[in-house]
């Protein structure tokens, strides 16, 4: 076998003669994803658009409907309930979980002991199944013989009607979710802490910088990625929360803790009108890609205001 | 012979696959959302008929009934179904005005076992809809009360209430404070109750409560075409102010209770309102830990007796394999005269040769529902039953029922709004 002598090239050069020679290798490791995701979430999420349009019940033929179903939303009170819990879900969650999550992580990220046993403690909640923390949090907010209200008794406050009264229900959704979730926001900010190289702590330490300066300058900047990255998903999440709700009280009492997509899992399996569902799936998916595309852009916004 | 040997071999070939083809198994798939003792009960009916029925074997899938549901209408879309699905009477219309269930007449028709002769009336006449028969009835259900006997004897009580006055007088008795004050004596805590007398499933299922009251004073829910709320607000405010009351007024029930059945079994309530699917529980506990219970009718509140019902049946969805309808009709026939297993789920018989039975009749508790199933109220038959009833949904009925219940809401003023929520959703075609 005769080697071909081959004529040095730098990167550039090599890049852009290459540029035209279809490489199919790395389709084939994306292909088992792409594959799955169009099957489960590009297919139906075109299909769902599509539904939104007509009266489908699920069987039969559906019959096209023309706008009816975005017409109807304008005038659905239970929509109404459902986008303000969510909304005020999301705002209340969000933050508590992003800034719950990074001063875990900031905390749990310095050499100090029990650091490993505490970082397993704050993650555990999050390999739990939902409907299991939904039960078992509904035993712990039980507003008569709950732990939760025993302990805030022997404080001497009175029993809180967790879940069963309209003001509470939402608060008791809202710490269930932080309890489960805070640790996965925790892993990926450690992460994206540990990435931060320690000589510029040095440094800076050295140009006498106190720890708040350290945090401002050097730790949020560094880890603004991540910060972004964790923002999304934990937007994308709490928009979508769904499990919790359904388990612990069914968007009862009344509608107060009624949400989006259970919402749509009602309107559509439950009261088979699949082609309503599929109209608020996509409002929700509308309000999903606006908040991305928000985000996205004040991201690039910094980024290049950082430089 | 050399020639014909090989010929005989060919011969002898087909002949054995036409009989293979004879013994072929066929198997029939077997939907029910029971998740308690009694799908256990379930499985083991299954199994007896597997081994004795060696060509035709039953799949028995279970699942609780929501998702159940979920399932069916996912499969149906994709033109699939079981041939055997179990749901309840009041959940049929809407599947059957999707086309989604065949009508079972000319089954019964042609049936030695399934006949209405064998059948208790009130569990057969359930299973029409539009004047055609949709499902083959397996049991029936009422609510009753069940009472902690040696919590009754600690308070000196006798006998448990048969009306509203008795209800609430005998349940002040059973209340308990933490210093052991009873509800109107003087110092007594509401907000450190450690026991209470009774539960009607305060939170999601409150309107069953409701409806048991509203149907003792004999009134209807939905007009007779079925396209407007036929609600007497009066009538209904009435039945849900005795209801608010048991839990603001007179302190007896709770707000709302995380596991009323756990409650009841360690003696944090004294009475349970539920339905006889509680007696094989109720029943392990007095043999574990000597759990003393008895079970008495659904109390009269108002003019006359009535109370919440159901019950489970068979349906036969119309895009099951056609071929295995008569092996699945073969299952059901024997599951009908056979289903002594059954009664230890706690279920109603309708069986007329199982309710005559002494075997039934030896069963502990059962007494107190059976007297009642005449006064069975099922909720509406009607297409749109889930976006009125469901109890896991945002309905007009669970919402109604949690203002009033937990937020100690007008009654009159919440019937009023879930009577144009009924009417706004029967009104839409």
């Amino acid at each position: 076998m005769r080697v071909l002598p081959r004529a040095r090239t730098t990167d550039t050069q090599q890049a852009a003669g290459q540029a035209w020679r279809f490489n199919a290798t790395p389709y084939w490791f994306v292909l088992p994803y792409l594959f799955f995701f169009v099957v489960f979430r590009l297919g139906p999420s075109i299909a769902g658009l599509g539904i939104s349009f007509t009266n489908w019940a699920a069987i039969g033929t559906p019959q096209w409907v023309g706008l009816a179903n975005f017409q109807a939303m304008t005038r659905d009170p239970r929509l109404a309930d459902a986008l303000r819990n969510t909304a005020i879900f999301s705002l209340v969650t969000v933050p508590l979980l992003i800034v719950l999550g990074l001063a875990l992580a900031l905390f749990l990220n310095r050499q100090k002991p029990g650091r490993a046993l505490g970082r397993v403690a704050v993650f555990t909640p999050y390999v739990i199944m939902s409907t299991v923390v939904g039960v078992l949090w509904t035993w712990l907010l039980d507003k008569d013989f709950g732990l939760v209200n025993l302990a805030l008794s022997s404080f001497g406050l009175g029993k809180v009607p967790w879940l069963v009264s309209q003001d509470w229900a939402l608060l008791g959704i809202v710490l269930t979710t932080v309890w489960w979730t805070v640790g996965y926001n925790m892993v990926l900010f450690l992460a994206g802490l540990q990435d931060i190289p320690a000589e510029l702590y040095e440094a800076a330490r050295i140009d006498g910088a106190d720890s708040l300066g350290l945090f401002r300058h050097i730790t949020i900047p560094l880890l603004a990625p991540t910060l972004f990255l964790v923002l999304m998903l934990t937007i994308i999440n709490s928009f979508q929360v769904f499990d919790l709700v359904f388990v612990m009280t069914s968007g009862g009492p009344g509608t107060a803790t009624l949400t989006l997509v259970q919402y749509i899992y009602t309107t559509g399996f439950q009261f088979l009108k699949f082609g309503y569902g599929s109209a608020i799936a996509v409002l929700l998916f509308v309000i999903l890609v606006v908040f991305a595309v928000v985000q996205t852009r004040a991201y690039r916004r910094g980024l290049s205001g950082a430089q | 012979m050399r020639k014909i040997l090989p010929l005989l071999f060919v011969l002898a070939l087909l002949v054995g696959g036409g009989v293979s083809a004879q013994d072929e198994v066929v198997t029939i798939e077997f939907w029910g959302g029971w998740t308690g003792p009694d799908g256990d009960i379930m499985r083991q009916i299954v199994e007896r008929w597997n081994e004795e029925n060696p060509n035709i074997q039953v799949n028995l899938s279970i699942q609780q009934w929501s998702p159940l549901f979920d399932s069916f209408v996912a499969s149906a879309s994709a033109g699939e179904a079981p041939d055997i699905l179990a749901m309840h009477p009041q959940e049929m219309a809407q599947f059957i005005e999707l086309g989604m269930l065949d009508p079972v007449d000319e089954i019964v028709a042609n049936s030695e076992v399934i006949k209405e002769e064998n059948y208790n009336p009130v569990a057969w006449e359930r299973q029409f809809y539009n004047g055609v028969m949709y499902a083959i009835p397996l049991d029936l259900a009422v609510h009753g009360i069940f009472y902690n006997v040696d919590l009754f004897e600690e308070a000196g009580i006798e006998a448990p209430p048969a009306t509203g006055e008795e209800l609430i007088e005998i349940g002040r008795l059973l209340t308990k404070d933490a210093n052991g004050l009873h509800p109107g004596d003087e110092g007594f805590d509401p907000e450190n109750i450690v026991q209470y007398a009774i539960n009607m499933h305060t939170n999601h299922h409150a309107f069953f409560q409701w409806w048991s009251l509203y149907n003792q004073q004999g009134g209807q829910l939905i007009s007779d075409d079925g396209l407007s709320c036929a609600m007497d607000v009066e009538k209904s405010a009435a039945a849900w102010q005795f209801l608010q009351d048991l839990v603001y007024t007179h302190h007896i029930a709770p707000q709302g209770q995380t596991d009323y059945a756990r409650d009841f079994l360690s003696g944090r309530t004294a009475m349970l309102v539920d339905g006889p699917w509680q007696i094989p529980a109720l029943e392990a506990a007095r043999e574990e830990s000597g759990f003393n219970w008895a079970s008495a009718p659904y109390p009269t509140v108002f003019d006359q007796p009535a109370v919440w019902g159901s019950g489970h049946n068979f349906t036969l969805p119309s895009m099951a394999d056609p071929e295995k309808r008569d092996e699945a009709v073969q299952f059901l026939e024997w599951l009908a005269a056979n289903s002594a297993a059954w009664l230890e789920s706690g279920q109603l018989p309708i069986f007329l040769e199982l309710v005559e039975s002494e075997e039934f009749k030896a069963m502990p508790g059962r007494d107190a529902f059976m007297e009642m199933l005449p006064y069975q109220v099922l909720l509406p038959n009607i297409p749109k039953h889930n976006e009125i009833f469901a109890s896991n949904a945002p309905t007009p009925m669970m919402v109604m029922a949690q203002h009033i219940i937990l937020e100690q809401a007008d009654p009159l003023t919440e019937s009023q709004i879930a009577c144009d929520a009924i009417t706004g959703i029967l009104s839409i075609p």
